[in-house]
């Protein structure tokens, strides 16, 4: 999945390039790529969501 | 002085390109060079900085938009809880345990939390300069360093693209717990789904321990975990004839004055005679200065007039009675104080076996000048552990789970030791005595066999939290005040 965001960040950047008319997709884009990045960051730490320390 | 729009383009335009070849650029060569493997949360990480640089570009091509800002702000914070969060696996290890690659001996995962505190230090900076954000509409020229920034871009995200295939697969495979190094050879490519193998989802994982609650337990010893227990009955009962700040929550007896030390879960301190019916000095400890000390639990002489006093969280302060006491300078220590007791020092007893356990009593070895706690079963570690603190460190000497021995048998399958719930324990003759307040049972263990020779159901106790060694007897004290005596087992 890491694969598939580094793409969708290349079409953001592309667009930015050479559509920039296109901002709204693009931007789109941008605000998927951080969802998906946010996802597999809690799915990588589901077992404690938080800091495994005194908090 | 004031940014105008061109020139925090400008700049962005150099800040985004430092970011890209400075960490980003570096984490790729630390890949291909040296075989470094990122994480899931690595790459989480990293992905994250690459779209603070993409909205970098955005700020480059279509000039500050407040959206373009607060998106910004909100991947720098969510990357510096992103960092935090991972280097918490590895920053509390021993000396040297940290995992994978160093840079100036400093771990990538820390390095993380740096970056993203100077992308959100930066992203303050400028804005303190900028007059005014632009409207949502239009479109800028990037300009010489915005159009190198954006082919940089490109080229850096590409070479993220392919060590991400590599390392972590096509969709739906994801990044690894654990990844193996980094390989060009798709022999050695490991693609998985392993993280997404849960186990249950959970806010605070290994650290969600309830506190204890000795109050729950059943105290009825037919429902024990050890069958044919022999019965140990009540010879008489005393009870503490003096007032109380609070719950009482651990007694101790000192044999060579015939002294008693009685603790709250309201922090009291109570020495008292050996009637237990005059106060011979008390205190009130302070909780929260400077270290955490959660409900009494357990208290010990250590000779000396040296009182040991012990928190469920295995804090424990050390006090002595002192008539020259200053009470200008104990006014740090006790919440109240008869003027006549000194602080000597707080701390906190490592564990290993019994980390992540809180404990409910301690005992003092005077032969090994070792203190005894013993620890409480909670939902994730279900196990009675013993741990000894030699006298001179307060530093942890030995550890054990105690087996039982021949003669005493589990009453039925799943059952043992880690039903019980030990809320006191005393050391005589040699032998480590423990109470449970669940199944009213009291325990015998041999401290150098490291096993319970002997147990005994103590009918009719209500919620002991404390025992005692008075000679042949065995004192055991209970929440209310009152005191079981019963005989002591021999050896």
């Amino acid at each position: 999945m890491e694969f598939l965001n580094f793409l969708l960040i290349l079409w953001a950047a592309w667009l930015l390039w050479r559509r920039p008319e296109h901002e709204r997709f693009a931007f789109r884009l941008l605000v998927i790529s951080c969802v998906l990045m946010a996802l597999l960051f809690l799915i990588g730490t589901h077992g404690s969501l938080v800091p495994g320390l005194n908090l | 002085m004031v940014l105008s729009e061109d020139r925090l383009r400008a700049v962005l335009a150099w800040v985004v390109i430092v970011l890209l070849g400075g960490p980003i650029t570096t984490a790729v060569l630390l890949g291909v060079l040296n075989g470094d493997s990122p994480c899931i949360l690595c790459w989480a990480e990293r992905t994250g900085m690459i779209l603070i640089a993409l909205v970098g570009l955005f700020v480059i091509r279509y000039g500050p938009r407040p959206r373009y800002l607060g998106m910004a702000v909100l991947l720098g914070l969510w990357g510096t809880f992103m960092a935090i969060r991972h280097s918490s696996l590895h920053l509390a290890r021993d000396v040297g345990q940290g995992f994978s690659t160093t840079i100036l001996g400093v771990h990538t995962y820390v390095w993380a939390w740096v970056i993203y505190a100077t992308v959100l230090l930066a992203i303050g900076v400028l804005l303190l300069f900028v007059r005014r954000l632009a409207p949502e509409e239009g479109i800028r020229e990037p300009g010489r360093a915005g159009r190198f920034a954006t082919g940089l871009f490109i080229v850096v995200v590409a070479a993220n693209a392919l060590q991400a295939f590599a390392s972590t697969g096509p969709p739906p495979y994801i990044g690894q717990g654990d990844p193996v190094r980094l390989s060009l050879n798709p022999r050695h490519w490991v693609w998985s789904l392993e993280e997404l193998q849960p186990p249950r989802i959970s806010l605070r994982g290994a650290w969600a321990i309830p506190a204890p609650d000795p109050g729950t337990a059943d105290p009825d010893p037919a429902h024990g975990p050890l069958a044919d227990l022999p019965t140990l009955p009540v010879s008489g009962w005393e009870r503490i004839g003096v007032p109380l700040e609070g719950h009482l929550s651990g007694l101790a007896r000192d044999s060579a004055t015939g002294r008693y030390l009685a603790v709250t879960d309201r922090w009291g301190v109570y020495l008292l005679d050996g009637t237990l019916s005059h106060v011979v000095h008390r205190v009130v400890l302070d909780p929260g200065f400077s270290v955490d000390l959660t409900p009494l639990a357990g208290a010990a002489f250590l000779g000396g007039d040296t009182l040991a006093i012990l928190c469920t969280n295995k804090s424990y302060a050390l006090l002595m009675p002192d008539p020259q006491a200053q009470e200008r300078a104990e006014w740090r220590h006790f919440l109240s104080t008869d003027g006549q007791m000194r602080e000597l020092g707080l701390g906190r007893f490592q564990t290993v076996r019994a980390h992540q356990m809180y404990v409910m009593s301690l005992a003092f070895d005077p032969s090994a000048r070792e203190l005894v706690t013993l620890s409480v079963p909670n939902p994730r570690h279900r196990q009675l552990v013993v741990s000894r603190f030699a006298r001179r460190d307060m530093v942890l000497s030995s550890e054990f789970r105690p087996s039982l021995a021949p003669g005493l048998t589990p009453a039925g399958p799943g059952r043992g030791l880690a039903d019980y719930l030990v809320t006191g324990a005393t050391v005589a003759d040699g032998r480590l005595y423990a109470v449970s307040a669940a199944y009213s049972t009291l325990l015998v263990i041999d401290l150098e066999a490291r096993e319970v020779v002997s147990a005994y159901a103590l009918p009719g106790l209500a919620h002991p939290v404390g025992l005692a060694a008075r000679g042949p007897e065995l004192l055991v004290a209970q929440e209310d005040g009152r005191i079981a005596v019963v005989e002591r087992p021999e050896p």
